[in-house]
């Protein structure tokens, strides 16, 4: 067996979505994260079983805008979204051809996707905007299924791909955070896009870098669509996705036996005791940041657990470079009072501290 | 964060209980302040569910938008919300007072002024968006809107903007307020999380503020089981009741909390420099008033090109003498300065009062002082100083080493032949001085807006709201 | 009374924190359990509220908000559907005449927001869109029981798998040249309702305020039709604008429409014909195509 299904044992393996893997970029130096997602684990289902849920939700108030917005943008054979690319990109007023991908029942829509791109490429049909298409991509060796909004394929031979989101744009100015999200998401879609054209013998640079994103505008529902480099994202997600299928190394440290298995009863509950299951996550190092708190499922358990260690991560990396990269809350108070000598290279924050503490006491008494 | 501040962290952390980084409250707290905690609707930008706001804290008031998709209940609550803010605001206009002013008319300023607290950063995000969404409405045409709701947009928008001016208490955020006197043991992220904080100050860390069930956020954004469980059932059943009992159970936990911060920072002395702060605020106040009364046009969507630079030149400014005032009015903050060698404080071991320098007419009072101090003193000789202890007078650096710093000072010291008694430090007093100095430079020369480089987008045009501004629907 | 009713308050809040917790820890049968007695009791609690009537001391009764507001705007307070859920009294026109009204004026497939944009706009329609998506299902049964026992059938627009098409209506009256679709025909079809929706408005007496702004929407999005300019879009101007575009497309739809017709006219029985082939024709044809291409 294969050292990663090892990790994942009887627990079945937890489908990546586009959000998920854009999310793998998140923390890139943690291996405990690396390693359970590239094993497949699903991370949520194991916080929880810790007794340390995940602090995620969604809102179905937020859902339903969401997916009335998108129903809005693709009405009318994409009538808004054929303006708006027009406007943008020049989309000639010939290429309108729409197909609806979800036409076809689900388990066919992988195929259908890659005979109408194939036939797109190759000018054997009329395409210009695809809805719902549905691509692969590889994560360490299993198959993620990615459902972008849509595709839109613009004459002159370039794909390009569309998220639709339906966080505002107020005056020309957007939350940063929302569209950093929706680049990495969209980088995910190229990047599969790319691997499709490439499999099907054609050249996968010719799905743009740049994305189509579309938000709403101001505080009416009107459309309004914005072009987004992704190169950046690209090479992230890139670098991330060779890391996790070149796991060996992360997997040469570990013991042999440790094993992520939530040994799922019958009704799919785990029943792997939770001080072992503890243990072996722990055997992997983590390498918490608050940012943890916002990107993945497991952060109340290593927050606890860094709280456990006394590390100053649980501060942020602002203070603890702050700090010289002295790791510990006891080494670092040690420095300040006095009670513990600098080691070598500790000099100048020691003085630094030492000083630091005296001045607070001078003002604080 | 500084190192000190990074250390008084550490420092909670191990002690189970948040550290003080400030022995006095460096912003204003007005004797009647408006709590105002908004709360928006999940997925959408500007979309209001409720408020719960007021000036007593027995009796908040709770404004809900009973069906939050509907354009019109958004409206009528817009203008319930007018109609408790704007009255308020306006009871700051009725007593001014008249200010002479250099090469300009005298002015008349409030003698007090409104305050706005929210509980954090996101709520005064969202308090701005509410004011674009609503200052360019207009009564009549195609899609009118309740008396007072374009006036509440303009005054919004205005004490959103007052919130990013630093120094300024017209509007306080109590996260980053709190956040400002004390250091918690947790990241700054969590430190967002005003139940979270408030707790690391009162009686130390708990995670219950992280548990939705026991702490409801503070808002905007509502917690989504909450959503899920609670508040789409009961909007559901078109019961206003329900759905107002519902949102009175999410922002009533944090309305105790509020008052529990603003508790938390009137038990602290207020620094020397807030009164003048306040002052500065009042004026400012003062001037928003006079632009609505005189009929102006409401804020612009975005500003031209030569009022974004000196906007942010102002806040430049605006941003150092805040953060030298409250040096000089906190030896806490000043602690940082001493601590990379700007400042540096200690016992005066020796003084030469009568100390002059030139001849005849010329010849000046230089009273000379030396101070041992255990600072690591970076400042090179000549560098002018100024000193808390005695606002007025400047002084200049003569040597330093060994622990030992000799000063000469400049300014301050009068036309008379000796000094005014108390005027030099006495052998034996405790003293600091400092680089940071509060005289800046005036305004950068900045061409007026009318001469805008075509770089730049050429002039501005005043702002006219146009229709489409007023008929932007708002879903 | 009042008693009772905090009790039951207590009961609400503990029920909702127990199913809150258990959607946390993702325990959907308890959530279930305890959300079905958190129903009950809010029901218990909503009629002895009303019971007790203005006696309670909470806010103002639920009525008063949206009357006070709808002075300032009562057209849209009809845009919202508010009027549909209040009509409670007998509906003169059933949802299935009102779609077929207003497919007749489209003439083209649509889909079942602009089916009910239109019916609001020039029928004072009061269908939701909710109310279409068991219509297809509907009128499949009825036909399967007696067919053509009716002289229309609200039906499905067929793709060029001859499967039905996803959220598209047509009437089965039309020639089957209307009701399949090939790859340009959603782009034809919205300019040929864009055009039928501003001769049927440019034929009407006086001002209509919801026509002029669905007009307004569709004119949006297709080129030169007075797509920046506020107030009332000119129908002639729209007309006008929606042919140009038409002529760049019609050849090539036409030409797809009709072999895509001619296809189903061999292929399919009558059911499938007006409703679209069943999953395992499409699959016979997914294979196909997959042999084909390679
Ligand atoms: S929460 Fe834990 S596992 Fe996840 S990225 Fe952070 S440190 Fe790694």
């Amino acid at each position: 067996m294969n050292r990663l299904d090892a990790l994942r044992g009887t627990t079945p393996q937890k489908p990546h979505d586009a959000r998920a893997i854009a999310a793998l970029a998140a923390n890139p130096g943690c291996s405990r994260r690396a390693l359970m997602d590239g094993a497949g684990i699903d991370k949520d289902a194991a916080a929880r079983h810790l007794g340390f849920p995940a602090p995620f939700g969604q809102s179905p108030f937020a859902i339903t805008r969401g997916n009335a917005f998108e129903a809005l943008v693709k009405a009318d054979g994409c009538a808004e979204l054929l303006r708006m690319l027009r406007d943008l990109l020049g989309l000639p007023i010939a290429e309108v051809a729409y197909h609806d991908v979800e036409n076809v029942g689900a388990h066919l829509r992988h195929t259908h996707t890659r005979t109408l791109i194939d036939r797109a490429v190759r000018q054997e049909d009329a395409g210009t905007v695809y809805d719902h298409p549905l691509f692969t991509l590889d994560i360490a060796g299993h198959t993620a299924y990615l459902e972008p909004d849509v595709v839109a394929f613009q004459l002159g031979g370039r794909f390009h791909i569309v998220e639709i989101k339906s966080f505002a744009v107020i005056d020309g100015q957007a939350d940063p955070a929302a569209v950093a999200a929706a680049a990495r998401q969209a980088a995910v879609y190229v990047l599969a896009l790319r691997g499709l054209l490439a499999e099907l013998g054609h050249d996968p640079l010719r799905v743009s870098h740049e994305v189509v994103l579309v938000c709403p505008e101001n505080f009416a529902n009107r459309p309004v669509a914005t072009l987004v480099d992704v190169r950046r994202e690209l090479a992230v997600l890139r670098r991330q996705l060779t890391r996790m299928t070149t796991l060996d190394r992360l997997l040469d440290g570990l013991p042999d036996d440790l094993t992520f298995d939530l040994l799922p009863g019958e009704d799919g509950l785990p029943t792997r005791p939770v001080a072992e299951l503890a243990d072996a996550v722990r055997g992997a190092a983590a390498r918490y940041a608050p940012d943890c708190l916002s990107t993945c499922d497991l952060c109340f358990f290593c927050r606890d657990e860094a709280r456990q260690e006394g590390a100053s991560d649980l501060l942020g990396r602002h203070v603890r470079d702050e700090l010289g990269g002295v790791a510990s809350v006891g080494e670092v108070l040690g420095l300040a009072d006095g009670t513990r000598d600098a080691a070598a290279g500790q000099e100048e924050i020691a003085r630094l501290l030492r000083n630091a503490e005296r001045l607070r006491r001078e003002c604080l008494t | 964060m500084s190192l000190l501040t990074s250390l008084a962290r550490l420092r909670a952390l191990d002690e189970g209980i948040a550290q003080p980084i400030a022995t006095v409250r460096h912003c204003h707290v007005s004797a009647r302040p408006m709590v105002f905690i908004p709360l928006k609707l999940s997925g959408e930008a500007a979309a209001p569910l409720a408020a719960m706001l007021g000036t007593d804290r027995d009796e908040p008031r709770l404004l809900v938008v009973p069906q939050p998709r509907n354009r019109d209940l958004r409206f009528a609550w817009a203008a319930e919300l007018a109609g408790v803010l704007v009255p308020y605001i306006e009871t700051f206009l009725a007593s001014t007072e008249t200010v002479a002013r250099k090469n300009a008319d005298p002015y008349e300023r409030a003698v007090d002024a409104p305050q706005l607290v929210l509980p954090n950063r996101a709520g005064v995000a969202f308090t701005r968006l509410l004011g674009r969404s609503t200052r360019f409405r207009s009564l009549d045409g195609p899609y009118p809107v309740p008396m007072g709701v374009p006036l509440l947009g303009r005054w919004l928008t205005y004490f959103a903007e007052r919130a990013a001016y630093p120094g300024s208490s017209l509007t306080l955020c109590a996260t980053d307020e709190l956040g400002r006197h004390w250091a918690s043991g947790q990241s700054a992220l969590e430190d967002a999380n005003l139940a979270a904080l408030v707790s690391w100050i009162t009686e130390g860390p708990n995670d219950d503020a992280e548990d939705p069930l026991i702490w409801p956020p503070a808002g905007p954004a509502t917690d989504p089981g909450f959503d899920a469980e609670v508040l789409a059932p009961a909007i559901e059943s078109e019961s206003a009741e329900r759905v107002t009992e519902a949102l009175r159970t999410q922002l009533a936990p944090t309305w105790r909390l509020m008052w529990r911060a603003l508790d938390l920072l009137r038990g602290l002395r207020e620094g020397a420099g807030v009164a003048q702060r306040w002052e500065q605020d009042r004026a400012s106040f003062s001037g928003m008033a006079a632009q609505v009364t005189e009929g102006g046009p409401p804020q612009a969507r975005r500003d031209g090109a030569i009022a974004a630079a000196a906007r942010l030149a102002r806040m430049e400014r605006a941003q150092a003498a805040y953060d030298v005032q409250r040096a000089y009015d906190d030896p806490l903050i000043m602690a940082e300065y001493r601590l990379t060698g700007e400042a540096f404080a200690g016992e005066v071991v020796e003084n030469d009062p009568d100390n002059t320098e030139g001849e005849g007419r010329s010849r000046k009072l230089r009273p000379l002082v030396v101070i041992k101090t255990d600072d690591p003193v970076r400042l090179a000789p000549g560098t002018a100083l100024g000193t808390p202890e005695r606002r007025g007078q400047g002084a200049q650096l003569v040597s330093a080493r060994d622990g030992l710093v000799t000063i000469k000072i400049t300014k301050g010291m009068g036309r008379a032949k000796t000094p005014a008694p108390g005027s030099v430090p006495e052998v034996g007093e405790r003293v600091c001085y400092t680089s940071l100095t509060d005289d800046f430079q005036g305004s950068p020369a900045l061409p007026d807006p009318e001469a805008t480089p075509w770089t730049h987008g050429g002039p501005p045009q005043t702002y006219v709201p146009t229709d489409e501004d007023a008929q932007e629907e708002w879903s | 009374m009042s008693d009772r009713l905090d009790d039951l308050e207590r009961r609400i809040d503990e029920l909702r924190a127990g199913v809150r917790t258990a959607m946390r820890a993702r325990d959907t049968a308890t959530a279930r359990t305890l959300r079905a007695e958190l129903r009950t009791a809010e029901r218990t609690w909503d009629t002895l509220v009303s019971g007790d009537g203005p006696a309670t001391e909470h806010g103002p009764p639920a009525g008063n908000v949206p009357e006070e507001s709808g002075q300032g705007a009562p057209r849209r307070a009809r845009a919202h559907g508010a009027a549909a859920r209040r009509g409670d009294g007998p509906r003169l026109v059933t949802v299935r005449e009102q779609v077929h009204q207003a497919l007749a004026l489209l003439d083209a497939p649509a889909q079942a927001r602009l089916i009910v944009a239109v019916s609001q706009a020039f029928f004072a329609g009061s269908i939701r869109s909710p109310q279409l998506t068991s219509l297809r299902r509907d009128e499949e049964r009825s036909f399967r029981s007696s067919p053509y026992g009716r002289p229309y059938y609200l039906c499905a627009a067929l793709t060029d798998r001859l499967s039905p098409a996803r959220g598209l209506l047509t009437v089965s009256t039309w020639p089957a040249e209307r009701r399949v679709v090939g790859p340009l025909s959603p782009r034809v079809d919205f300019l040929t309702c864009a055009l039928r929706v501003a001769r049927h408005l440019g034929g009407l007496p006086g001002s209509l305020p919801d026509g002029d702004r669905l007009l307004a929407r569709m004119a949006r999005n297709i080129p030169g039709a007075g797509d920046d300019a506020f107030g009332p879009p000119d129908p002639g101007r729209v007309v006008e604008a929606a042919r140009r575009e038409l002529r760049v497309h019609t050849r090539r739809d036409t030409r797809d429409r009709a072999q895509l017709a001619k296809r189903a006219t061999s292929q399919l029985d009558d059911v499938a014909a007006l409703f679209g082939a069943a999953t395992l024709s499409t699959v016979a044809k997914e294979s196909s195509t997959m042999r084909g291409g390679r």
